[in-house]
């Protein structure tokens, strides 16, 4: 598969993008749009899936929100990792969508979805791991290039949740990420919850994890932080299998966690997900509030000492 | 290990049947097994494409309960994989395999509830109120809602699906399921997607003009009841404006 770039022109035709703040945001999902729409509730900022509004008529809903919330875009589709390319019909429409909502930031996941096959492209609607090998990097940073040449704009990229590590691996998730920064400019999503989750699920310690994140990447390239609930499930032999389901408030050690992260970065915009058993809309402003209560103690002034 | 092109097929493929054999090999021992971690894909996989037909086909789903639902979804599932993230859509061809599928072969209606559940769902997510197809009608000009679209069934998928909405099931038991002609209408309102039962002309008629078939043909087939009905499901229709244009000075 190729992509045909075509000039986007000039950026004076459409209306500036409005900034995403330093502030806790919500996910907004469509069982929570009346609500939206009506209530206009206080939240800093929304973000949305833009494949759930690839549509003419949620195309319209989600720019109607943007008239009265800085909105972010986050990917499911883009399949950044794929060996075989980017679906260009695919980031098409991704485009004809930012032109119309004018995101301030827009991301995808270091992931993949979509393979060749013998008959024809297969897509399967998950975040697939990677090797995190030279082969693959030059297929990301290939992918995220012509992204961003198509967008025009620098994406964000997600780390995954992970289950599984691939032998072949010959560098660290973050090694790989920050190799992937330097070569396409691109920006990193860090989803806090993703590192516990993977750190978890692989025997290692998350805070570690996250040392290695924050060592391995440049701290300006960190353009967003992501959390979300996940589920533990119970294993043979008592092991446990962490999944990042979005399904629960944020756990207890992944708000730590994110406490380290604000502390060695300093504020950053902090998206609250939720995707599976979604609740009240005010349950939501809840967990957005506890992260903005932690944004707003990493930008207080150390007290004086004697 | 494969490369990563070749990689990639094969998960795709042994996520879709569940059988992994040599990639489990190529995966590093840890807490969780390479078994255990394909299975969470595979799960995360193919629950969101069966949701995605569940959340197009809701009636299709309220009809024949989640275990049948589940096990036709997936069976569709495996013969027709997406090939793009956007699923939107994607449930537009299950309606055609429900009506091959073995299993649903005592339940001949499936098919059509699902096609008219697609078509709701399409409806609905269409834009809000832009004009569409014209048709100049000599003193007058026929505006079309861009989302109107024509549905030919032949079962009552419309009863059926209102019933299932309203929990009616007397309702539902009382359908004459026998075989004939049942045609709608759909188009987008504001608070979603909208339907209006057609009688044969004004199905012939919109159908006419939204395919850019020989109008003068359908009409030539009118009744004199056909133009009655022509006037309440077509000139007087929410998803239809008439427009008297200018008329001419004469010299």
């Amino acid at each position: 598969m190729t992509v045909q770039i075509i000039p986007v022109g000039s950026r004076d035709d459409v209306a500036p993008a409005r900034a995403i703040p330093n502030q806790a945001g919500i996910g907004l999902r469509l069982p929570h749009h009346g609500f939206v729409r009506a209530e206009r509730p206080d939240v800093a900022w929304l973000e949305a899936h833009p494949e759930n509004y690839m549509t003419a008529g949620l195309a319209d809903e989600l720019a109607a929100f943007a008239d009265r919330y800085p909105i972010s875009l986050h990917a499911v589709g883009l399949s950044l990792g794929s060996a075989c390319g980017l679906d260009p019909e695919h980031l098409l429409r991704l485009r004809e969508l930012e032109r119309r909502v004018r995101p301030g930031l827009m991301s995808d996941h270091l992931s993949w979805s979509l393979a060749a096959t013998s008959a024809g492209p297969l897509a399967l609607p998950d975040l697939l791991p990677l090797p995190y090998t030279e082969e693959a990097l030059a297929v990301v940073v290939a992918n995220v290039d012509r992204a961003q040449a198509v967008l025009n704009r620098p994406l964000l990229v997600e780390n995954p949740s992970t289950y599984l590590q691939f032998a072949a691996s010959t560098l660290s998730e973050a090694e790989f990420m920050g190799a992937l920064v330097r070569a396409t400019g691109c920006g990193v999503l860090l989803d806090v919850n993703n590192i516990h989750v993977s750190a978890m699920n692989q025997g290692a310690d998350p805070r570690l994890a996250l040392d290695g994140y924050l060592t391995a990447i440049p701290h300006a390239a960190i353009g967003e932080i992501h959390l979300a609930g996940h589920a533990v499930r119970s294993l043979p032999g008592g092991r446990l299998l962490r999944i990042d389901d979005h399904g629960s408030r944020v756990a207890p050690e992944v708000w730590a966690l994110y406490e380290a992260a604000i502390a060695a970065l300093g504020p950053r915009p902090t998206l609250i997900e939720w995707d599976t058993d979604i609740p009240a809309f005010a349950v939501l402003q809840g967990e957005a509030a506890i992260a903005q209560r932690l944004l707003d103690a990493a930008l207080a002034p150390e007290p004086a000492h004697a | 290990m494969p490369d990563l092109a070749q990689l990639q097929t094969e998960l795709v493929q042994s996520l879709l049947s569940g059988r992994f054999g040599a990639l489990e090999t190529d995966v590093l021992i840890g807490p969780i097994t390479a078994a255990e971690a394909f299975s969470v894909h595979r799960n995360t996989a193919l629950g969101g494409l069966v949701n995605a037909l569940r959340l197009t086909c809701p009636t299709v789903h309220a009809l024949v309960g989640a275990a049948f639902f589940d096990q036709a979804a997936l069976a569709f599932i495996e013969d027709a994989p997406p090939a793009s993230a956007w699923l939107t859509g994607y449930g537009a061809g299950f309606a055609g395999f429900l009506a091959a599928y073995a299993f649903a072969a005592d339940l001949p209606y499936l098919a059509d509830v699902a096609r008219l559940d697609a078509a709701i769902e399409a409806a609905g997510c269409a834009a809000v109120g832009r004009d569409g197809l014209e048709l100049d009608l000599g003193e007058a000009l026929l505006t079309l809602d861009a989302s109107l679209r024509v549905l030919s069934l032949r079962y009552p998928a419309a009863a059926i699906r209102d019933a299932i909405e309203a929990g009616d099931d007397a309702a539902l038991a009382a359908i004459d399921l026998t075989p004939a002609s049942h045609a709608l209408a759909l188009w987008r309102r504001p608070d979603g997607a909208a339907t209006r039962p057609l009688g044969r002309l004004p199905a012939a008629f919109l159908a006419a003009i939204v395919d850019g078939c020989d109008i003068e043909a359908v009409l030539a087939t009118a009744q004199p009841d056909d133009l009655a009905a022509l006037q309440s499901d077509v000139f007087a229709a929410p998803f239809a404006r008439i427009i008297a244009k200018p008329k001419e000075n004469a010299p």
